[in-house]
């Protein structure tokens, strides 16, 4: 065997790599959007599965970075808590075929749905972009807390405050990187989504996202 | 933890300059951007700083690294207790736990006696060259004198401390550096000691 593919690209490398890949995937599933008629909802949640479940596991090599939480809060936002769950699942699902499933994929899509309730609860408040980042923010904290619910199948309630502890720089970076996610695509993500919109919230208003 | 603060101080400075150099409309996405940036490249050092501040002294009696920072378990550790009032300055006020690159990030007050533990590390085979790189991990604070003979390594004094200086010494009776292998006295010397990958050795002062 000659070896062609035998190349040590390191971490960094690679993470370029996946970063190169995952704008391929969002651009060519943008122009894929972009061709669609107006109407077609369940076609752009479609694509922002595919986005979601690319974006995670190809932003793997950051910690606790990745879209996928404000995917599911802006959709929640837009299109409301039962097509945010359902987008959450999907994703969960769907990323950890690759990355590994197990009863953790539970509880990520758990925190992940409470996530798009809790953008669908709060949408009519969440009008500005500073709302939308702090909120964000807030979320990727939430989703680290009911991750951290899985332990108690293992170590037990005794050991989860020092789990949970343990784990606030995760929770910071989630953080962090919500903020960034929502800074640069929650308007253009809320643009798409009213484009699309066939059936109006259930329990809450269209509300526009603006800078 | 001064670089730490340094870096905190740093990120804050540039990200507020950042936030008012942008244009209304961009100033999140350049600050978010640069947060997440400067957050990744100094996750390693905060997941670390923060894992020796939320660190706990492990409590299980079968568990050969007991009474070790839970942030230690798998991995190899030097510690030398020292009589009452004997300790070096700096260990005075109870155990002291030291990583392995120098950060003495947690005292056991409470702990019986005085001392220090070097910990953290792993790759050492042989015992006589990690309780070497230990006292050179402490800044000299653990210093070992130590004789060679036909019987082996002979350690003198730990810290400056001579056995001899705090028991009585003479033909019939006498004080010693004893060495614990994973809580239990070890048969060989440290001259002859050989490694696993989560070892504790233990110093601490006997008589005979």
């Amino acid at each position: 065997m000659l070896g062609a593919h035998a190349i040590d690209v390191g971490p960094v490398g690679m993470l370029a790599i996946n970063i190169a890949l995952l704008s391929l995937v969002g651009w060519a599933l943008l122009r894929a959007e972009r061709g669609l008629p107006d109407g077609r909802e369940w076609t752009l949640l479609a694509l922002l599965a595919i986005f979601g479940i690319f974006g995670r596991v190809l932003l793997e090599p950051l910690p606790n970075i990745q879209p996928v939480t404000v995917l599911v809060l802006v959709v929640g936002m837009q299109m409301g808590a039962k097509r945010a769950i359902a987008l959450a699942t999907v994703i969960a699902l769907g990323s950890n075929l690759i990355m590994g499933h197990g009863i953790w994929t539970l509880y990520q899509a758990l925190g992940w749905s409470l996530v798009g309730c809790l953008g669908a609860y709060a949408a009519p408040h969440l009008t500005s972009m500073p709302r939308i980042a702090g909120i964000a923010a807030l979320s990727g904290v939430l989703f680290g807390w009911v991750i951290s619910l899985s332990i108690l199948h293992t170590l037990g309630p005794a050991m989860l405050p020092a789990y949970i502890l343990a784990g606030i720089p995760y929770d910071m970076l989630h953080a962090l990187g919500n903020l960034f996610f929502a800074a640069w695509l929650a308007s253009p993500l809320a643009e798409m989504m009213e484009r699309h919109q066939t059936v109006h919230l259930e329990a809450t208003e269209n509300v526009p996202v603006t800078a | 933890m001064s670089q730490f603060y340094g870096l905190a101080i740093f990120t804050v400075s540039l990200a507020v300059l950042i936030w008012f150099t942008l244009s209304s409309d961009n100033r999140l996405k350049g600050v978010s951007a640069f947060l997440l940036v400067m957050a990744v490249i100094s996750a390693p050092t905060l997941n670390q700083e923060w894992a020796r501040m939320t660190s706990e002294l492990i409590d299980d009696e079968g568990n050969s690294h007991n009474g070790l920072p839970d942030i230690w378990l798998g991995k190899q550790v030097v510690c030398v207790d020292f009589p009452v009032g004997a300790a070096h300055s700096d260990y005075a006020d109870g155990r002291h736990y030291i990583d392995y690159d120098g950060t003495d990030f947690m005292t056991e007050t409470e702990f019986n006696g005085t001392g220090a533990c070097v910990g953290g590390l792993s790759g050492y085979e042989d015992g006589f060259g990690m309780l070497l790189n230990a006292t050179d991990i402490a800044e000299g604070d653990l210093e070992v004198v130590y004789s060679t003979s036909q019987y082996g390594v002979m350690i003198e004094t730990i810290g400056g401390v001579d056995p001899c200086d705090y028991h009585t010494c003479s033909s019939t009776q006498g004080a010693y550096w004893s060495l614990y292998h994973n809580n239990a006295w070890s048969m060989v010397g440290i001259g002859d000691l050989v490694l696993v990958e989560d070892s504790v050795l233990e110093w601490k002062i006997e008589t005979w």
